[in-house]
């Protein structure tokens, strides 16, 4: 399925999480996997996620302090 | 005389509005997914609330278990929760999609040993699972009807979020139909509370349709909604996963209608205080021997992350019923096991991430490309295989490079990668899965079965095992 991380795009197994889609976005960014420990999550209209949070196809969510 | 006359009708008047003005108070909580620990608090956060609101309802909107293998796998899966919730005085839960890991028979089972009811109005059990689920039930809070009536999120396949397995024998309906048939609460009760696990936007969603409702609990998207939001109407409130808040609501009735809605959250595992008998089940709990039980015995010690890794690897293959299981290298959590007794503990401390195994159809190209990323992606060498033999080849100039890999089958043949129609099962963890950003045309999706239990259910009762000396990889000679 695909979800939108910060605006990119992101191609990811059906019934991935939250923090699945961002691994995958750190390491698409090439950027250091580990950084998911510090990781906040958001959905698209701000509201704090967890990290274990279920995603479905299109949806938008957003990551900072990475 | 007549000033006296005025007087007293007046205060008569004032006692009758006063007494057509009333509140309804809610304790809600969703997704606590086995969050055991915070469970004592949440109780003394119940307990002060119902000290001063005696009539207080006590909701859950679902997923209530998977999440603490304390919890999901003790002896009857996921029990501890419902015996925590039955101490706290629950008034009810709808079922999220985590109620159905454990089967329909294991979720029979909890429903009767709750002193509780289980809501949810679109799921439609076969008679012979005995399953004694309510569409709705009306509560009377100090004489104020309280409708709560639930549902649960159901997936493109037709059904909610577990393993298809969990789900046989069990119909579902779709939300916003379902409900729909229950407009008549309306006209029956003071407050009608819709119990949800569809999550947020699909809650924001259903205000749209459901105007008769006052308030929506939700549940699923473990999004944090500071108090509640109004949407069309509507009050929703919602909290972050794992128990961190529940969220206090306060309807305030005049003439037996809704006239004020407000939602705060209150922290729970910063909350001074614990109930004494929810600390001491949980105590109870936590000590459970189960976790000792054990599972097959090691023929030798095992002296390798490699011989663990293999063993993880093998786990998710047989028990995937695929072709190829790995494991990526930095998912072993230790690299030495004596010979001897292997526990459910020791499976834990090997595998403690409550990672979801995935399952991919690869091409063998797709499958060389995806071990290549996990290994770069990884960082702590390249991952444990079973099913294949991988040679790794090293750049000439800088040995530590990994430069390419060559996949060999169990009967010695290499794996033809230029053969796009022949299509490989392969089951990995979703660590693994995520990080592995290689072109492949499947993505992939979760099986809902923790790569944890995988290994459990791979050991269980195998009498001997002997992964010593076992290793899938090799260096290429040439």
């Amino acid at each position: 399925m695909k979800v939108k991380v910060n605006r990119r795009s992101v191609d990811i197994f059906d019934g991935a999480r939250a923090r699945d889609a961002v691994l995958r976005y750190l390491v698409l960014r090439k950027m250091d996997v580990s950084l998911i420990r510090q990781a906040e999550f958001y959905d698209a209209l701000g509201h704090p996620i967890g990290a274990d949070s279920p995603l479905a196809e299109g949806q938008v969510i957003k990551v900072k302090n990475i | 005389m007549k000033k006296s006359v005025s007087v007293i009708l007046c205060a008569i008047l004032s006692v009758t509005a006063l007494a057509q003005r009333a509140e309804v108070h809610i304790v809600s909580c969703n997704d606590v997914h086995a969050k055991i620990e915070n469970m004592p608090r949440l109780a003394a956060i119940v307990d002060s609330l119902r000290a001063e609101y005696p009539g207080l309802l006590v909701l859950s909107a679902g997923d209530n278990r998977t999440g603490e293998p304390l919890n999901d796998m003790y002896d009857l899966p996921a029990y501890p929760m419902v015996a925590l919730m039955n101490q706290i005085g629950f008034d009810a839960t709808t079922l999220g999609n985590h109620e159905f890991d454990s089967g329909p028979a294991g979720l029979s089972r909890l429903i009767d040993l709750a002193n509780f009811p289980h809501i949810c109005a679109n799921v439609f059990p076969e008679p012979k699972w005995g399953m004694h689920l309510r569409p709705y039930e009306i509560f009377d809070v100090n004489g104020i009807s309280v409708a709560v009536i639930g549902a649960v999120e159901i997936g493109p396949a037709g059904i909610p979020d577990s393993h298809p397995d969990n789900c046989k024998g069990i119909s579902f309906k779709p939300v916003q139909e379902t409900l729909q048939q229950y407009f008549w609460l309306r006209e029956k009760c003071n407050v009608v509370l819709l119990l949800t696990h569809i999550g947020y936007e699909a809650d924001v969603e259903l205000s749209k349709d459901v105007p008769w409702a006052d308030l929506i609990v939700g549940g699923h998207s473990h999004t944090q909604i500071a108090g509640g939001e109004i949407h069309n109407g509507i009050l929703i409130t919602q909290n972050v996963n794992r128990l961190q808040r529940v969220t206090h609501i306060t309807l305030t009735l005049e003439n037996g209608k809704v006239v004020d809605k407000k939602a705060e959250n209150i922290e729970v595992g910063t909350f001074p205080g614990e109930n004494v008998a929810c600390a001491q089940l949980l105590k109870f709990f936590s000590a459970n021997p189960d976790f000792q039980r054990t599972l097959c015995e090691l023929t030798a010690p095992l002296t390798s992350a490699e011989e663990l890794g293999c063993l993880m690897a093998e786990s998710f293959r047989v028990m995937g019923k695929a072709d190829v299981g790995f494991v990526n290298a930095g998912g072993i959590r230790y690299s030495t096991h004596e010979a001897g007794p292997f526990t459910v503990a020791d499976v834990l401390r090997l595998d403690p991430f409550g990672n979801d195994a995935v399952m991919l159809e690869l091409t063998g190209e797709e499958l060389k490309q995806m071990l290549l990323a996990c290994n770069a992606a990884d960082g702590y060498g390249f991952p444990k295989v079973s099913g294949i033999e991988c040679e790794l080849i090293r750049d000439k100039k800088d040995p530590t490079k990994l430069k390419d890999v060559r996949i060999i089958w169990p009967d010695g043949s290499k794996c033809d990668l230029k053969n796009k129609k022949k299509i490989y099962k392969v089951v990995t963890n979703s660590y693994a899965a995520a990080v592995s950003a290689s072109p492949r045309k499947d993505q992939g999706h979760a099986m809902n079965y923790l790569t944890s239990q995988m290994i459990i259910d791979y050991l269980d009762g195998k009498g001997s095992v002997d992964f010593s000396g076992v290793c899938h990889l090799r260096e290429a000679t040439k």
